[in-house]
């Protein structure tokens, strides 16, 4: 071969070459494997390790940006709950039910989690009441009044970066963060990241125009839990009911 | 308030120190029902241990500290997952077997309390998880 053919195929390989790295996706860590909810716990909640490396602990949930009337409804209950359980008297929730929490309550991690990285999906396993998410990589989003309601809704999801963007539609009306009521046009936008070896940070945005005033944000994160196998956890045996005169949580007892 | 009510607070008052327990409430439902600023001592004989979500429950027959006659109890725990990772087994407690309890007992009375720390026979002792609080009575 001649030096001049040669290098036209070399000026035409340092050509292409900024496409063929665009086409390679960027690398990043796998998520997959078991979490613990970070702060770390331990006594039965979590592994009581903490990361080699410190990360500051995200913020606590902030109240939600309710429109009024909403607002001062919300707070009212929130302030009779809270008055009738230091009497004694809890008032009946799902999780007495044992009803799963639902998106975004789940991704709270009060028990540990699972992660799993499939080609085209991502499945987030939460050990409390089974719960189970399945997110579709570059799938088409669904519509909110195409999605039929369910607890952990419709989610969808991509990377961008090392950024997973998930983004949730379709959650049931009666699925309720905090007490917080939603309409069927709620969006839950996350955002997941690895902000050090061994945490992962969510950045959780609601929106809702029929509720909210404006984008109701928080952050959790996790902690990878290595080697955690992750429990069964199903209802047989609740002996919780809500007193059909009082109103009120309790346990059947014979 | 029934007489039955009244004996079960005197024996309380008697028995348990009354000291304010921090309970955070992450479960799957509130332990409010549960006195939980009294703790009282129970050693009894083990009637059935059930091993379940969304929490398990073993039953006791403890005499009453003041009046000495035997009561059936009926012990609350965390759930399966959490006593797995406290240490506990599915399989650790069989009827007839002794053990001791500091628990708090239901504010209306019945015969049910919520573990704050189990000895068994050998002399193990178990939490019941973060939840349910620590034990400030030995």
């Amino acid at each position: 071969m001649t030096l001049r053919p040669m290098a036209a195929i070399l000026v035409v390989l340092a050509a292409a070459a900024p496409l063929l790295a665009q086409t390679r996706p960027p690398a990043r860590p796998s998520i997959t494997g078991s979490w613990e909810g970070y702060p770390v716990r331990g006594d039965g909640f979590g592994s009581g390790v903490q990361p080699k490396t410190r990360v500051p602990p995200p913020k606590p949930v902030p109240e939600a940006p309710l429109r009024q009337p909403y607002l001062d409804q919300w707070r009212a209950v929130q302030a009779q709950n809270l008055e009738l359980t230091r009497k004694g008297l809890p008032p009946p929730s799902s999780g007495m039910a044992c009803m799963p929490e639902g998106v975004p309550g789940m991704m709270g991690a009060t028990f540990p989690m699972e992660i799993l990285e499939t080609p085209g999906q991502v499945t987030i396993i939460e050990e409390a009441f089974n719960q189970v998410r399945r997110i579709y990589l570059n799938a088409p989003a669904v519509a909110p009044e195409d999605a039929e309601p369910r607890f952990a809704g419709h989610s969808t999801g991509r990377w961008e970066g090392t950024t997973l963007v998930v983004t949730t539609v379709g959650v049931k009306e009666s699925v309720r963060f905090r007490n917080v009521p939603h309409s069927m046009k709620m969006r839950v936008t996350e955002r997941m990241r690895m902000v050090s070896d061994e945490i992962l940070e969510n950045q959780v945005t609601i929106e809702d125009p029929d509720y909210l005033t404006g984008p109701w944000t928080w952050t959790w994160m996790y902690k990878r839990w290595p080697g955690y196998k992750i429990e069964e956890y199903v209802c047989d045996d609740n002996r919780y009911f809500e007193d059909p005169a009082l109103k009120y949580q309790r346990l059947r007892v014979n | 308030m029934p007489p039955r009510r009244d004996r079960l607070r005197l024996a309380l008052a008697v028995i348990a120190l009354a000291l304010i327990s921090i309970t955070p409430v992450r479960a799957h439902h509130s332990f409010a029902p549960y006195e939980t600023t009294v703790q009282m001592k129970l050693t009894g004989v083990v009637s059935e241990y059930r091993w379940g979500n969304p929490h398990v429950y073993f039953e006791i027959d403890a005499p009453d500290a003041s009046s000495g006659q035997t009561r059936h109890w009926l012990i609350e725990c965390a759930s399966t997952s959490i006593l797995n990772r406290a240490g506990w087994k599915f399989n650790m407690l069989k009827p007839g077997d002794t053990v001791t309890v500091i628990v708090s007992p239901l504010r209306n009375g019945d015969p049910a309390a919520l573990l704050k720390q189990l000895t068994l026979a050998d002399g193990r002792q178990f939490t019941n998880g973060a939840a349910a609080g620590r034990a400030n009575i030995q």
